[in-house]
């Protein structure tokens, strides 16, 4: 096997004057030498060349002599430079695009209804991703066949991009993906590195792997976009939502940012909305989605905006929001939700919080450590995607297997497969062998957007609900019963009347002449309906006014998926989206120097991401409720959800702790003592 | 990362003697904690790394009637759990238990945490050649500069990152250097240097010279120690600022108070104007701060980092309020 590595641009915005290989080429031990850049580079870190070498640190040694002349052009790296008159140009368009607009009702006639009207603005900074697995893949040809094994959250979409980039059917591309150390969306389609693998792979006959380092991945494989969300809200004193406003500036570097309007939208009942959210453009690398892409911005700015209000109508912020609670979307205007257990999520986590123990009035509390309590509400989608498949196949000595093409980023997928299956077919989990991984078997969507279980779990019970049926008509002529009678349960097939009845799972499989396969595919969900997933958090944090410290002491998060799969994997999705929101809410920041056009902090150590000592004691809880309609498992997803709200109600918190909101994440020490030192001036 | 000698002496004599031979060209690795990641990241080059993890004798902790002497191979984590420093410099055992992870602390030593290179972020950047690497400016004056220094910068803004060396100074410790000219001691607080003195280094350390021990002075009864790490993270974290304190507590004040400073300048930085203010005093917050107004009227902090202002108030006074409460 031989080792890629690419040479990249150290510039925030340059042309390319020449590349010079050939010292890298003659350099013993490399194999291939690949030019990828003419003209102009548009960020640092954009792929310039790359080398295959015997190992990585040939290659690394090849880079070093690989000789590229620049001409260093004019860069903007940060929104309010880019923004500014007379900017340079990131592309050939303007550098603030209209990306998202929507409204409904009379914003006008709202504001004029209102009693109260408020006016704030929030930002969120640049996150990156920072899986613990850095991207890697590896390219291997058999004469015109492609396979590659890659750490991605998307064969398919790998399989179909590689095809398109190398132009070759989409049957000669095999890619595999056993396990992998985190996605949460920098792995969702195929990255040009794995491109550059494939085609260095071709050239030298032999295997490639290339893994991309930490700096790398700071820099070229995506981020969250930063959001300036300025939200006005208009209420009626008794708490009534009249009108609500959003223009949000997003900067997704040279790509577009997030719309992040959603949960403004959706989640409470107003008539009258208006949004308009406008890109950035910068010389930084391109934004791509992270998990929750847009909510997580949008319920921070939001849900912040709700608490300020609240406390300007002098209401309770929970009650102030069931005061506007909606069964329907469009906050209230659009069609009915298939199911919504909002309300339950708030009641059981206030109860759980203590939510009684706040402070009436933001920062009535006394003292140099403060606490404060916070909570908020999250919307997103998470209904799965109609048409996904899955496979059961039984064999005759009694073993089974479910399969589909998906993939387990981390998230149960396995585990839920084999719970789904097993329970369908009267076995138990270990009884099911899994397949995924691999786009040889039946098509499934990405593991991202919440679509896995609500998908895939569907597609497998579809599977081997037909294969109990296929069974009961078999053990209904063996036992001399009906079949509508047969029962599957405890590795038996029995007559539900006659217990004693029975027949061995193992044994009635053995009648089969051949391994048998039964397709699933979930299914459509019925329209007129809006299918979303609902949490709410709620938050207790310590803040050290002289040192600016924030601690959370507990964060309680409950979540309506509808059916809970697996409760271990699904507590374990809701305690990592909290882990990453407190991160995101009090240390996660891209630091880029608009002097060098350089990200100053990519690596692991500046770029800070919560450690375990800083996490506070986590409840998550589920709202059991089962949606009638959406699947035949009334199941919907928990990728994204708990991820959304945590940020928010930490915010929330640290307001309800100190009086003064701050507006702005990550909440380090620095802007703490800031906002409270303009407290103190304003006071 | 390029080709590179390695070689494991077995002797102090031998190590000075291959740093001898490589003229300039080798570095000495302890832990190595702090230099691989300076080697990956193609920040030093070196042509030969000295590995003194084979010289017997150099870890271990010591006490006879001149004090405790502290070999310069003692791991973070030895030094954080050893009893009699727990005893006697209880705010050395504070300041080694507050550094990185236990992970870092089993593999750190005393002598590589107090020669460690600087975390400023353009230093560590191999792409920007800045004053510390040769340059002509430095990065931070006018950059991103909110974990940088406010006192001391001028030519060169970076914090020197060390726990120990702030708590080691507060405790009068001495430094012991070998060089083939033989051992010689000062006191720890002239071992370091401002960027003024070379903007290439932090310390006075010869290249043909290697920090040998430490030794602190026995413990005097009632005198107490403290070290209060102001950090953005609960762990992992260098200070934003850290506050080191010695004193003997009598009538509410402290006799011979030392305060010493980490992350907030070039090098460890002594707040001598704060210890002659608050000399027969009775402490109280409000008395503290009344006596950093000096020290702190000599900051010079840059766009980002007038922050830190507040924090070294914070964590002088509860690290001083700290030495007057009950044994």
């Amino acid at each position: 096997m031989l080792y890629a590595k690419i040479l990249r641009s150290p510039h925030a915005a340059a042309e390319v004057v020449s590349v010079d290989l050939s010292a890298a080429q003659s350099l013993p031990g490399v194999k291939a030498v690949l030019r990828l850049k003419e003209g102009r580079v548009k960020y640092e870190g954009e792929q310039i060349a790359a080398v295959a070498a015997v190992s990585e640190k040939t290659a690394e040694e090849a880079l070093k002599l690989i000789n590229v002349e620049y001409r260093t052009l004019p860069y903007v790296v940060t929104p309010d430079k880019a923004m500014a008159d007379g900017a340079p140009r990131v592309h050939d368009s303007a550098n603030v695009e209209k990306i998202n607009e929507y409204s409904r009702g009379n914003i006008d006639q709202g504001f004029a209804e209102a009693e109260v009207t408020f006016e704030r603005t929030y930002r969120t900074a640049i996150e990156i991703h920072q899986t613990a697995e850095t991207h890697a893949s590896v390219a291997k040809w058999d004469g015109d066949e492609l396979t590659v094994w890659d750490s991605t959250q998307a064969i398919f979409n790998v399989r179909d991009g590689l095809a398109e980039a190398l132009g070759i059917p989409e049957t000669k591309v095999r890619v595999i993906k056993i396990y992998m150390g985190g996605g949460f969306g920098s792995k969702l389609d195929v990255n040009e590195h794995t491109i550059v693998a494939a085609k260095l792979a071709k050239e030298t006959g032999r295997p490639v792997k290339i893994t991309l380092s930490r700096k790398e991945n700071s820099l070229c494989v995506g981020n969250r976009p930063s959001t300036q969300i300025t939200i006005k809200g208009g209420a009626k004193k008794d708490g009534t939502l009249t009108a609500l406003s959003l223009k949000n500036f997003t900067c997704g570097g040279l790509d577009r940012g997030d719309e992040s309007s959603e949960p403004l939208i959706d989640v409470y009942s107003c008539p009258n909305v208006k949004v308009e959210e406008f890109t950035v453009f910068t010389n930084t690398g391109a934004g791509r989605a992270t998990r929750a892409p847009g909510h997580v911005q949008g319920t921070f700015a939001f849900e912040g905006f709700m608490e300020e209000l609240a406390a300007e109508l002098g209401l309770d912020p929970l009650e102030f929001r069931k005061k506007n609670y909606t069964t329907s979307n469009q906050g209230g205007t659009g069609i009915v939700y298939s199911s919504k257990g909002l309300d339950k999520c708030y009641d059981i986590g206030a109860q759980k919080i203590g939510w009684t123990r706040r402070n009436r009035k933001p920062g009535e509390g006394q003292g140099k450590k403060r606490r404060g309590l916070g909570m908020a509400s999250q919307i997103w989608w998470g209904g799965g995607v109609p048409g996904t498949l899955a496979d059961i196949k039984i064999h005759r000595d009694g073993s089974v297997e479910a399969i589909s093409g998906t993939q387990d980023i981390g998230c149960g997928t396995r585990t839920y497969m084999a719970t789904v299956a097993a329970e369908t077919l009267g076995l138990e989990p270990q009884d099911i062998t899994i397949k995924i991984g691999d786009t040889i078997y039946p098509w499934a969507p990405i593991s991202g957007g919440s679509l896995t279980a609500p998908s895939v779990g569907p597609a497998v019970r579809d599977a081997a609900l037909k294969a109990a049926d296929r069974l009961r008509e078999m053990a209904a002529k063996k036992l001399s019963s009906p079949a509508a009678d047969i029962v599957l349960a405890d590795r038996k097939l029995f007559d539900k009347n006659k217990p004693e009845n029975s027949i061995a799972f193992k044994d009635l499989v053995k009648e089969l002449r051949r391994e048998a396969v039964f397709h699933g595919e979930r299914g459509p969900m019925p329209a007129g309906f809006a299918y979303n997933t609902f949490g709410a958090h709620f938050a207790e944090v310590e803040v050290d006014t002289e040192t600016g410290r924030i601690r959370v002491l507990k964060v309680v998060g409950v979540h309506e998926v509808g059916r809970i799969l697996n409760r271990l994997t699904a507590e374990s999705q809701v305690v990592g989206g909290i882990t990453q929101g407190i991160s995101t809410a009090l240390f996660e920041e891209r630091v880029l120097d608009e002097n060098t056009g350089k990200m100053v902090n990519p690596n692991l150590q500046n770029y800070k991401i919560a450690t375990s000592m800083d996490m506070p004691e986590i409840v998550p809880l589920f709202v059991d409720l089962v949606d009638p309609r959406i699947n035949n498992l009334g199941n919907k997803g928990l990728g994204e959800p708990p991820r959304i709200p945590p940020s928010a109600a930490v915010a929330n918190a640290v307001y309800n702790a100190l009086g003064v909101h701050l507006r702005e994440i990550p909440m380090t020490p620095d802007k703490v003592l800031r906002a409270l030192q303009g407290k103190e001036a304003g006071s | 990362m390029k080709n590179l000698q390695w070689t494991e002496p077995q002797t102090v004599e031998q190590a000075l003697a291959w740093l001898a031979k490589a003229n300039g060209k080798a570095v000495l690795m302890a832990g190595g904690t702090d230099l691989f990641t300076e080697i990956k990241e193609g920040v030093v080059e070196p042509e030969l790394v000295i590995d003194l993890k084979s010289i017997p004798g150099l870890a271990s902790i010591q006490r006879d009637e001149s004090g405790i002497r502290i070999g310069a191979l003692t791991s973070v984590a030895g030094l954080a759990a050893d009893a009699m420093i727990k005893r006697d410099y209880p705010g050395l055992s504070e300041a080694a238990g507050s550094l990185a992870t236990p992970q870092l602390r089993n593999v750190g030593t005393v002598g590589g945490n107090l020669c460690q290179r600087p975390r400023c972020w353009y230093y560590r950047d191999a792409q920007m050649v800045c004053r510390k690497k040769g340059g002509s400016q430095c990065f931070a004056a006018k950059g991103r500069n909110k974990y940088h220094a406010i006192f001391g910068g001028r030519i060169c803004h970076i914090v020197y990152p060390s726990d120990l060396a702030p708590m080691l100074i507060a405790l009068d410790a001495q430094v012991t250097i070998s060089s083939p000219r033989g051992d010689r001691s000062l006191p720890l607080a002239e071992f370091y240097a401002l960027p003024e003195k070379n903007v290439r280094r932090e310390n006075i350390l010869a290249p043909e010279e290697l920090v040998r021990e430490v030794k602190l002075p026995p413990a005097k009864k009632g005198t107490r120690s403290a070290y209060v790490k102001l950090k953005e993270r609960e762990t992992w974290d260098f200070a934003l600022v850290s506050a080191a304190v010695r004193g003997t507590a009598s009538g509410g004040g402290l006799g011979e108070a030392a305060i010493v400073l980490g992350g907030v300048a070039p090098i460890p930085w002594r707040l001598g104007k704060t210890e002659a203010a608050i000399k027969g005093k009775k402490l109280s917050a409000a008395v503290i701060k009344e006596a950093l107004r000096a020290d702190i009227q000599e900051a010079r902090p840059l766009e980002e980092n007038g922050y830190k202002l507040a924090l070294v108030e914070a964590a002088v006074t509860r690290a001083l309020l700290s030495l007057m409460g009950p044994a």
